[in-house]
């Protein structure tokens, strides 16, 4: 007894290392970030101001970027989920053979590095490639789409980079109900559609949730994915910032443009986690 | 009872195996596509291909800047795995054993990489190794994939010691054994393939990374995911195609290996 | 048995990895880094210019490809430290904002026999030209019936979502709308009357990529069936089977210089200079104007042949006629009009 005593009172000590390599390697590099941020001249010679943070929203360009790429995220996580959930149902309905095979086919994006998913892509969506080879054959359009270097590519690419995020979490909490209780609400008389909206989704919603969260992230920040099939013409915000900090080396604004970029995303993020605790207060009482 | 047809259920079922197998599909085509186009004979890249042929696997075998780029991926993805292992086991078991809730807090600041930017993460790590007059390296690129990658590592050994009974653990204490012995002995084999599974995601993270490699890496310390991009994009030169398809099929290899003695799909959840 | 195992897996890998942190130097052999542009310029430098360097001194080169502009930002962030590369690939423009800024060093004849005997006008003080770059226009023969004649083709409603340019990151689409400039009576002093032009071309825009090679690729895969293009880049397409023909523009051709430098505080100077140097020889430069490089030379001694000659120059003489810019005045404006035309081009 006395040894278990001991033991919990040290355990902390346990978590230095990393405590102490996050602190160095993580918190200071991100701390770093902000005052830089607060660097009024591109040649951070001391001057502090909020020009950067002013320079940004001034510009109704900036604006549309970040605009641009915050819904770029909704409509691919929207996506992600009228496709994905239905896959994670189906996960929990097949045998266990299948259901091992299934999920790995989810797992292997994940990783798959995001180039080679996206270099598929490339030539899957070009203007010869497979999609208008097949629109073009049935007949749908005379000329061939414009899907590389457009938004809808962009978010059609996203859609399946990311799906495996939206898919795992929904095949957890899926599994987690029980299935007595669609057994009792269709025994009740009530169809497979109102129990699903009745009774699935709403127990589903804490999945849906945390798949939404990871998600909706990911295709934020999908630098590559973004650039490689959005090309030059379509700038998103980590393409500006990597184009700020590397090809103009103006580090104020670009920390300016990181800071503004990371506050967005923790905010909606922040909007997702209230959500679930309300629905989990509303739920449980 | 009278068996009716229920348009309800068979719509339902219907729409969602539409659904789903649309999904699967779209999952897969990639992978599909690119491991038959690396087998390609021609010089451009046009799904189906003409002709099949070796040629741009042989190609790799004298792609020496695209080996060398593999090569420091492997070594920084290595050096990440260590030491994520390392830091992340430790700072697991204080989480989990703590009393303290300040302790127990850490556990968010330790996943917060995974819902920041990596890519602003990787600059600010640029900017500090900058101004303090270190340059890039494998170490200060080692160091950045550290940050991102030990979430992986955390959350699966979370979730495998929260499975440990701990009375297994009371037993060898109670028994005489110190703690350096039960952690080896009762503590480690129990959760060894939690901290595989989550090795195993660290060193594919590492070795995928773009964001952070993209500000922590020069000239000298190029990534292969990096080095694939910049042909991808600049040259169309069809050995992309063929050195993503040695990626595919080693980590569907890794995979099915990981699977079997660690049985890691457990842990992605 | 699990636990050891594992551990001294673990160990041995740590102590592997701790080995290759060592400073490079004390395990590698000679070697210089070297940045050049990327695509064609990436490829001939690599067949032809590393294994002769590497013949003449023994040492291996690492050649980085990256944007001029780049390779200035690259420079300017290591200013006072050490330089991530020796030797820098840049073209007018760039060249002359190192000079200004110190980047880069006097290039001392001396150190280097061959640049005796380049033309003098390519004898610039601070690095020597190695080539002039050309540009004109660049189609698909199958899907592009009629070779055009100049700029204004690109604006043919016929080539609606067909045309590929680059951005102005790139010296190919700068001079390009440099040219329009020029064209629409404008001077280096204000860019408007490109801009408002580049407006009209905009339905027209299949794709804007970020640099030459990128561009290359365009054209490889189908996604541009006509665009603006560098001379060398697209003859070494079309000797690669890739469908796609140069044409010159009437209107005149654009050319400039492109010249390699001796970064200041270089790693390895004296490899630097016999790397340079080796690019200035005649073998070099012969050998980089046969197909499929077609690399226009400077040094006097190598007669123009080949598709040099029949498409760009005969002689010295005819690269005089070409269209050049006032680059000083170019790279005062060029920040800003880099903004512009990334706003404008959006979709």
């Amino acid at each position: 007894m006395a040894g278990a005593a001991i033991r919990q009172g040290r355990e902390w000590r346990l978590a230095l290392p990393l405590t102490a390599f996050f602190l160095a390697f993580f918190v200071a590099p991100l701390c770093l970030l902000i005052s830089i941020s607060f660097q009024a001249e591109s040649s951070m010679n001391g001057v502090l101001g909020l020009n950067q943070y002013a320079a940004f929203i001034g510009d109704r360009l900036n604006l549309e970027v970040l605009s641009d790429t915050l819904l770029l995220g909704v409509k691919a996580t929207v996506l992600c989920l009228v496709f994905g959930y239905p896959l994670a149902w189906l996960i929990t309905r097949v045998s266990a053979r299948l259901q091992s095979l299934l999920i790995f086919l989810v797992i292997l994006p994940i990783v798959t590095s995001v180039v080679v998913r996206t270099f598929a892509w490339i030539v899957i969506l070009g203007r010869r490639g497979i999609v208008n080879d097949v629109i073009m054959a049935l007949g749908l359009s005379s000329t061939p789409l414009r899907l590389l270097f457009s938004e809808t590519g962009v978010i059609i690419v996203l859609t399946q980079v990311q799906m495996p995020l939206m898919v795992l979490p929904l095949v957890t909490v899926l599994q987690r109900i029980d299935p007595n209780l669609a057994s009792a609400s269709q025994a009740l008389g009530a169809g497979a559609w109102r129990t699903f909206f009745k009774i699935t989704l709403p127990l589903s919603m804490p999945g849906i949730i945390a798949g939404t969260i990871l998600t909706y992230t990911a295709c934020v920040t999908a630098f590559v994915t973004q650039s490689l099939i959005g090309g030059s013409r379509l700038l998103y915000m980590p393409m500006l910032i990597f184009q700020q900090a590397m090809d103009l080396q103006n580090w104020p604004f670009a920390a300016a443009v990181s800071v503004l970029f990371m506050i967005s995303v923790l905010v909606i993020v922040g909007l997702l986690v209230a959500l679930s605790r309300s629905r989990a207060a509303k739920l449980y009482g | 009872m009278k068996q009716h047809f229920d348009w309800n259920e068979f719509s339902f079922k219907a729409v969602f195996w539409a659904l789903s197998l649309a999904t699967v599909v779209v999952l897969a085509a990639p992978v599909v596509v690119i491991l038959l186009l690396s087998f390609t004979g021609e010089e451009a890249l046009h799904f189906p291909p003409a002709s099949y042929s070796l040629r741009w696997y042989v190609a790799l075998l004298d792609a020496n800047e695209l080996q060398a780029s593999f090569i420091i991926s492997i070594k920084v993805a290595a050096i990440t795995v260590t030491a994520s292992v390392a830091l992340g086991v430790s700072a697991a078991l204080a989480i989990v054993r703590s009393q303290s809730a300040w302790v127990r807090s850490l556990e968010t600041l330790f996943m917060s990489p995974l819902i920041l930017p990596a890519l602003a993460f990787g600059f600010a790590s640029l900017m500090m190794f900058s101004l303090l007059g270190f340059r890039p390296s494998i170490l200060t690129l080692s160091i950045g994939h550290i940050v991102v990658c030990v979430p992986f590592v955390l959350r699966t050994t979370l979730a495998s010691l929260a499975q440990l009974d701990p009375a297994l653990l009371d037993c060898s204490v109670s028994l005489g054994a110190s703690d350096l012995f039960t952690f080896r002995r009762v503590t480690l084999p129990l959760i060894s393939r939690g901290v595989a599974s989550g090795g195993f995601i660290a060193f594919m993270s590492s070795f995928d990374n773009v964001p952070v490699s993209l500000f922590l890496q020069d000239a000298r310390t190029q990534v292969l995911p990096i080095y694939l991009w910049d042909i991808i994009q600049n040259q169309l030169d069809n050995r992309a195609a063929s050195a993503c398809g040695v990626i595919i099929i080693g980590t569907i290899v890794m995979m099915v290996l990981m699977e079997r003695f660690a049985g890691f799909s457990r842990f992605m959840k | 048995m699990f636990d050891l195992t594992r551990r001294h897996l673990l160990a041995a890998t740590a102590a592997a990895a701790g080995a290759s942190l060592l400073p490079r130097g004390a395990f590698a052999a000679d070697e210089l880094v070297a940045a050049t542009f990327g695509g064609t310029w990436a490829n001939v430098q690599k067949q032809v210019l590393a294994p002769y360097f590497t013949k003449k001194t023994g040492a291996s080169v690492v050649q980085s490809p990256m944007l001029a502009t780049e390779q200035i930002a690259k420079l300017t962030a290591a200013k006072g430290g050490q330089p991530p590369f020796d030797v820098a690939m840049l073209d007018e423009g760039p060249n002359l904002a190192a000079i200004d800024a110190g980047l880069v060093e006097k290039y001392d004849p001396a150190k280097s026999p061959n640049f005796a005997s380049l033309s003098p006008h390519f004898q610039t003080e601070y690095g020597p030209a190695i080539t002039m770059q050309a540009i004109g226009i660049a189609y698909n023969p199958k899907t592009v019936k009629t070779p055009p004649t100049s700029w204004a083709d690109l604006w043919k409603p016929e080539y609606k979502g067909r045309v590929g340019i680059t951005s102005l990151a790139s010296t190919l689409g700068l001079a390009f709308l440099l040219d329009i400039n020029r064209l629409e009576g404008g001077t280096e002093a204000s860019m408007e009357p490109a801009f408002k032009k580049l407006k009209t071309l905009l339905p027209n825009l299949a794709a804007v990529s970020a640099n030459f090679g990128a561009h290359g690729a365009l054209f490889q895969q189908g996604e541009v069936d006509i665009g603006v293009q560098n001379f060398n880049f697209a003859e070494e397409l079309k000797a690669k089977g890739v469908p796609i023909e140069f044409v010159r523009v009437s209107t005149g051709t654009p050319a400039w210089k492109t010249t390699m430098h001796i970064v200041k505080g270089a790693l390895k100077p004296e490899l630097a200079y016999a790397y340079i140097d080796s690019q200035l020889s005649a073998d070099v430069q012969s050998a980089m104007q046969k197909s499929p490089w077609n690399v226009i030379p400077t040094n006097s001694k190598v007669a123009y042949e080949g598709l040099v000659a029949s498409k760009i120059a005969k002689s010295p003489a005819d690269l005089d006629k070409m269209v050049f810019f006032d680059w000083k005045k170019v790279n005062q404006g060029r920040a800003e009009w880099t903004q512009q035309f990334n706003r404008e081009i959006r979709v």
